[in-house]
């Protein structure tokens, strides 16, 4: 699992790259945690090479929502495939999100 | 730091003072705003704006140099630290002044209730101006307290030209006068309409807590009662005991434009929708995430299902279900997708074939 940070201006695209399963959320956690240091701008999750998640995933999207909350900044996750759409649906997560296609 | 001034020594000396001074002025300034803030957080009462401000270094020479003889030393100035209070209600601005005079000990004297000392020939529209103090600190500070309106007719009546109680002339005085009737009155309808609708959310909670929930029509307050009550919790229980999954808990309010949107016109109906459908909701999340380990679910799960429980059993399609996620999550081809898969998860689920 790769995390790739990427900041321009107040905008912060955080590239996810291959399976967000229980140990790599437990590998990647340090990287989230230096996303909140954004999160009072706008955080973008680009999901385009992410192939899975697990709940140990959603935790992590989920506590860098509530950062951007309390900091008046947003998430975007962006470009999730079907499997993570669903997901994030059976769980009833979707509409927590802004999720850009 | 300043144009050239003609002050006498007894001016310099209240500079001097002043200048010797300013970062007391500064420290005050600070506790004075969060000893509000957290007064005004703690009585629940929300403000448009607290601001304040140290007079400046130019600014105050250039008062003493018109006035400096009425004032023996610096404590005899008591605008040198000013803050103001902006609310939203007239009635606010009441409950700001005793939370003033809790905190803070008042030169009564000095004090001034304009709202009180309108002549009948004067025009505007004025606030509330308390002289305070605080322990160990010789200087007084002022705080003003108005409404917003209140502050957009200070600025706009500075613009004039005119000081309230200077005389302007005739023909300008009656439309300002009829100007600050204008903003007194909105002020006072605000805050009617203000009470008015704290009593209908009064009585909506006592018909939600007492059951008579078809004779409450459902609307933004009446939807947030509801919820308050936690209807969907057993539902969203059992579906969580599946996996021993953790609920975090989110806003139901985006749900409130779906059930309008499947025709829902009173809470009697969401009532109605949990009564019938909470099987097929079940069933629905025993397919989905039942054979899954995700161990996390949010408290919209069991609404989310119950809506697409109910669109599935009344014929709504994947039309349907792709118009619930819309209203949800903003248009998007990928509802279709996720309508698509719910349909076919669902024809064979049992509620979709035993009748209601």
């Amino acid at each position: 699992m790769e995390v790739k940070i990427n900041t321009q201006d107040t905008v912060t695209t955080a590239q996810l790259i291959g399976r967000l399963d229980t140990p790599a959320s437990q590998e990647i956690s340090g990287d989230f945690d230096n996303l909140m240091k954004y999160a009072a701008g706008t955080v973008i999750l680009d999901c385009t090479e992410l192939e899975y998640i697990s709940s140990s995933g959603l935790r992590l999207f989920l506590s860098l929502r509530k950062a951007a909350a309390s900091k008046g900044g947003k998430v975007i996750v962006k470009a999730i495939n079907n499997e993570i759409r669903s997901v994030f649906m059976m769980t009833g997560f979707l509409n927590l999100f802004e999720i850009q296609d | 730091m300043s144009r050239t001034r003609h002050l006498d020594p007894h001016c310099e000396a209240i500079l001097q003072e002043y200048q010797d001074n300013l970062p007391r002025f500064r420290e005050v300034e600070q506790k004075v705003k969060e000893r509000l803030r957290k007064s005004f957080a703690d009585a629940g009462l929300l403000v448009a704006a607290l601001e304040s401000r140290v007079k400046s270094y130019d600014s105050l020479a250039g008062k003493l140099e018109l006035k400096g003889q009425k004032y023996s030393s610096l404590a005899d100035l008591t605008d040198i630290l000013g803050l103001r209070v902006i609310t939203f209600y007239i009635d606010d601005v009441d409950k700001v002044a005793s939370a003033v005079e809790r905190l803070f000990t008042i030169d009564w004297e000095n004090s001034i209730d304009k709202r009180k000392i309108h002549e009948i020939d004067s025009f505007g529209y004025l606030s509330l101006h308390y002289i305070c103090s605080v322990p160990d600190f010789p200087y007084r500070f002022e705080i003003q307290m108005r409404t917003l309106l209140q502050h957009a007719w200070a600025n706009m009546d500075h613009d004039t030209g005119y000081k309230s109680g200077v005389e302007i002339p005739k023909r300008y005085m009656r439309n300002m006068s009829r100007l600050a009737g204008m903003l007194e009155l909105v002020d006072d309808e605000f805050s009617k309409i203000r009470i008015e609708l704290t009593d209908y959310r009064r009585r909506v909670q006592a018909l939600v807590r007492s059951g008579n929930l078809d004779e409450v029509a459902i609307d933004g307050d009446t939807f947030r009662s509801y919820m308050e009550l936690e209807p969907f919790s057993q539902l969203n229980r059992r579906i969580a005991s599946m996996n021993q999954a953790e609920i975090q808990e989110v806003s139901l309010m985006p749900y409130l434009a779906v059930f309008k949107g499947m025709g829902f016109k009173t809470l009697g109906d969401i009532s109605d929708l949990i009564k019938n459908y909470s099987e097929g909701a079940y069933q629905i999340a025993c397919y989905q995430i039942g054979l899954t380990d995700l161990d996390i679910i949010s408290s919209s799960i069991g609404p989310q299902d119950l809506c697409i429980a109910y669109i599935l059993k009344n014929g709504g399609g994947r039309a349907g279900i792709k118009y619930m996620f819309d209203l949800l999550n903003g248009e998007s081809e990928s509802n279709d997708i996720m309508a698509e898969m719910l349909l076919e998860q669902s024809k064979d689920l049992p509620f979709m074939n035993t009748s209601n």
